[in-house]
């Protein structure tokens, strides 16, 4: 009898797997590398230019006195759009899959209705938000009316990047729900029953047995809301646009730096500098991912 | 349990080397250039396809079209293909597209930077400094464009570059029948402007309607503000200079001039005009909401089709001076510029195809649907143009064709006149985005 279920030997599994390695090693870990590598060079991505090797010149630009109150900006934003929208997701989630998990009649309709937008595509989702928030003659702006107020929303400095955090908490609320209804649905009936006859009320179930069972899931949530919202930047750029003070996200200065134009302006990109900033955001990303997986970890083994 | 042993182990790793190969491959051959350009030579008759790169708008993409099939019907060996990108991400399309070498006439703006911006050369002055885009110097087509306009987009004396046309961007569109229907007439003077807008104002009409969403629309009136403290383009040429050399300062009084008078534009605008898309405010225009709308003539095309025959549009340069004299020029801009890839595999039908395009008569047919002014003399330049050829009888350059930003800048310095730091644009005074600009600007130095 083998061990390597469901392939009868060893050798069909290695083959498998190293094709996998071979994959991510090719297009995961080459390019990676490759980042860290341009990033010490002026490169421009342009044929027939000559690459210089300028050492640590980016990195010393992105710290320097003219950028670092942008990049600095940038930075903040990043953190506020990563952790308001880790948690809010994952608290409205829990709510709704703890809400969906219940015997509701058509319920099967409202678990569709709130995984959709995760299937929309980004731009579409930046073309419907867009439409609602439009400050002239929107729905959002009626609603307003009625209240005798109105805002220029996403043209507001100072809602911008709340708005675009509303939309990615819209957009990407369906996975989290799907995640925890796994988790929910993997808790067996009987320990449920066991704690009521113990005469345990519903918050205490909630709190001592559904949340502790749910750790794995919330693990899995809370990593893949932080590593995601760190790298997002693709609805703070059809939202609001590639140069927005109030919503600039390392993330997207990386792409307007790399690909993107400034509209209205000639300024001089460098491809080299753009990978200096991703590799200054793979250390924030990296760092607070596995802060943050060591700690539920270590929280999960204690409950 | 006995297993059958399948095949020996060998095999298997061998197998699997293979397999990674060959699918590294196959991957990587799907990412290479499929380029079927026909012929290399830049004789003979122009056949196979031919790649054409455009950033777009509306008006002008229609125009390349109907260039495009004309093209097509002479040269029936010729196909075509034509892309076209959104300016924010045209930048990303050319590279990857030049480095793939498969584009052969492409939008390209090499712009030959002063000694004092030394090393502050965007991408397309590179490209033509490293010999990417063929010299079209001595071509004879070159001679159908007016002179004037070929010196102004000279790189390094040399032409790399066809110009489409002219468009102005230092206007307003205005209605006239609310004009006509409140006793107005087109202001020539700063405080006229202002009191145009009192006027309209006190009336219960919104004065003026910008798409400030987009960011560069609210630019436009900072353009035309710089128009108001430098006229000529010697003036332009000499701030440019002075702020690189540091002898001016964006504190000094004529560039905090440029942000007061931007700031007062901006308070004449709709409510919460900075949350409204660019793509907006032609229809909310034509419906009647705001009097005028400041915008460039490239989108007169987009805005005549939106008001229809609801009312008489006008169009007059925004005056930011109390001299009269110093707004009686819009300023612009060479639009869209062609160039041939020196990567081209088919510099035959390239070549034929800027010959064709700068041929009087297509050229004519461009015109006039893209909206642009004509780069070519003696060619009619339809009613809109000529109503405004007062304006324009000389080019002068707007500031972002003279201006060089600094990478080593801070972003509050970019323009370098900083109108999106600006309330509602951004949480600003005109003194404050000032003071931002100049510290941001003097971090580089």
């Amino acid at each position: 009898m083998t061990n390597f279920y469901p392939f009868p030997r060893r050798g069909p599994m290695r083959t498998i797997f190293i094709v996998g390695l071979a994959v991510l090693g090719v297009f995961g870990l080459v390019p990676a590398v490759g980042v860290l590598v341009i990033s010490f060079t002026d490169i421009r991505g342009l044929p027939n230019l000559p690459i210089h090797w300028i050492g640590i010149d980016n990195y010393l630009a992105f710290f320097s006195r003219a950028h670092v109150g942008d990049n600095l900006n940038a930075i903040k934003n990043t953190l506020v759009f990563a952790i308001v929208s880790t948690v809010v997701q994952i608290l409205a989630a829990l709510g709704i899959a703890l809400l969906f998990n219940q015997k509701l009649r058509g319920r099967n309709v409202y678990r569709a209705i709130v995984f959709m937008p995760t299937v929309l595509g980004v731009t579409v989702i930046g073309l419907i938000w867009s439409l609602i928030f439009n400050p002239a003659g929107g729905p959002a702006s009626s609603v307003l009316k009625w209240f005798g107020t109105n805002s220029a929303f996403f043209g507001d400095p100072k809602l911008a990047l709340a708005l675009v955090i509303f939309v990615q908490i819209w957009s990407i609320l369906g996975v989290s729900v799907v995640i925890f209804l796994a988790g929910l649905q993997a808790i067996p009936e009987d320990v449920q029953e066991a704690a009521s006859i113990d005469g345990a009320t519903a918050w205490q179930r909630l709190r001592l047995v559904t949340i502790p069972m749910l750790a794995p899931s919330i693990t899995a949530n809370v990593l893949l809301g932080i590593v995601n919202a760190l790298q997002s930047y693709q609805l703070a750029y059809v939202l609001t646009g590639p140069n927005n003070h109030a919503t600039q996200l390392l993330s997207l200065e990386i792409y307007v730096q790399g690909f993107g134009g400034t509209p209205g302006a000639v300024v001089s990109q460098s491809q080299g500098y753009a990978s200096a900033i991703s590799i200054v955001q793979f250390v924030i990303v990296g760092v607070i991912s596995v802060a943050s997986l060591l700690y539920l970890r270590k929280r999960e083994a204690r409950l | 349990m006995a297993t059958k042993k399948l095949r020996p182990r060998a095999t298997v790793r061998r197998g699997t080397a293979v397999l990674a190969a060959v699918s590294a491959l196959a991957i990587l051959a799907g990412c290479s250039a499929t380029s079927d350009s026909g012929s290399s030579s830049d004789s003979g008759t122009p056949s196979g396809t031919l790649q054409v790169l455009v950033s777009s708008a509306d008006a002008s993409d229609a125009a390349f079209r109907a260039i495009n099939k004309s093209f097509e019907a002479k040269y029936p060996k010729v196909k075509v293909v034509f892309s076209t990108i959104s300016n924010d991400k045209y930048p990303a399309a050319e590279s990857s597209r030049l480095t793939a070498g498969n584009v052969d006439v492409l939008v390209a703006k090499p712009v030959q930077v002063p000694s004092y911006a030394k090393d502050s050369e965007a991408d397309d002055a590179r490209l033509a400094e490293s010999g990417s885009f063929i010299d079209l110097t001595k071509q004879s087509f070159m001679k159908n464009y007016t002179p004037s306009v070929l010196s102004s987009i000279a790189f390094k004396g040399k032409q790399y570059t066809i110009p489409t046309g002219i468009s102005y961007e230092t206007g307003v569109y205005y209605n006239k029948d609310i004009f006509k229907k409140y006793g107005i007439d087109v202001p020539t003077t700063w405080s006229e402007f202002e009191k145009v807008a009192d006027t309209l104002k006190s009336d219960g009409v919104t004065p003026l309607g910008i798409g400030g969403k987009d960011s560069w629309p609210a630019g436009l009136p900072m353009l035309a503000a710089v128009q108001g403290q430098y006229p000529t383009t010697a003036d332009k040429e000499g701030v440019a200079k002075n702020l690189w050399n540091q002898k001016t300062k964006l504190t000094d009084a004529k560039p905090q001039a440029i942000l007061d008078t931007t700031e007062k534009v901006f308070g004449y605008a709709q409510q919460n005009f900075a949350g409204v898309p660019y793509s907006a405010t032609p229809g909310a225009f034509a419906a009647g909401q705001y009097a005028m709308t400041p915008d460039g003539t490239w989108n007169y095309p987009t805005i005549a089709s939106a008001v229809a025959s609801k009312f008489d549009i006008g169009y007059f340069p925004l005056p930011t001076s109390d001299t009269a004299a110093n707004n009686q020029y819009l300023t612009g801009k060479v639009e869209l510029r062609l160039a041939a890839a020196s990567s081209t595999k088919n510099k035959t039908a390239a070549l034929a195809y800027l010959k064709f395009f700068s041929d009087p008569t297509n050229y004519k047919t461009f015109v006039k649907l893209s909206g642009f002014a004509p780069a070519e003399p003696n060619i009619p330049s339809g009613d809109f143009l000529d109503s405004i050829s007062q304006y324009t009888k000389k080019f002068v350059p707007a500031w972002d064709q003279i201006w060089v930003a600094n990478t080593k800048a801070g972003n509050a310095a970019l323009f370098p006149f900083n109108y999106v730091s600006l309330t509602p644009m951004g949480t600003d005074s005109a003194k404050a985005a000032a003071q931002q600009a100049q510290q941001d600007w003097a971090a580089a130095f």
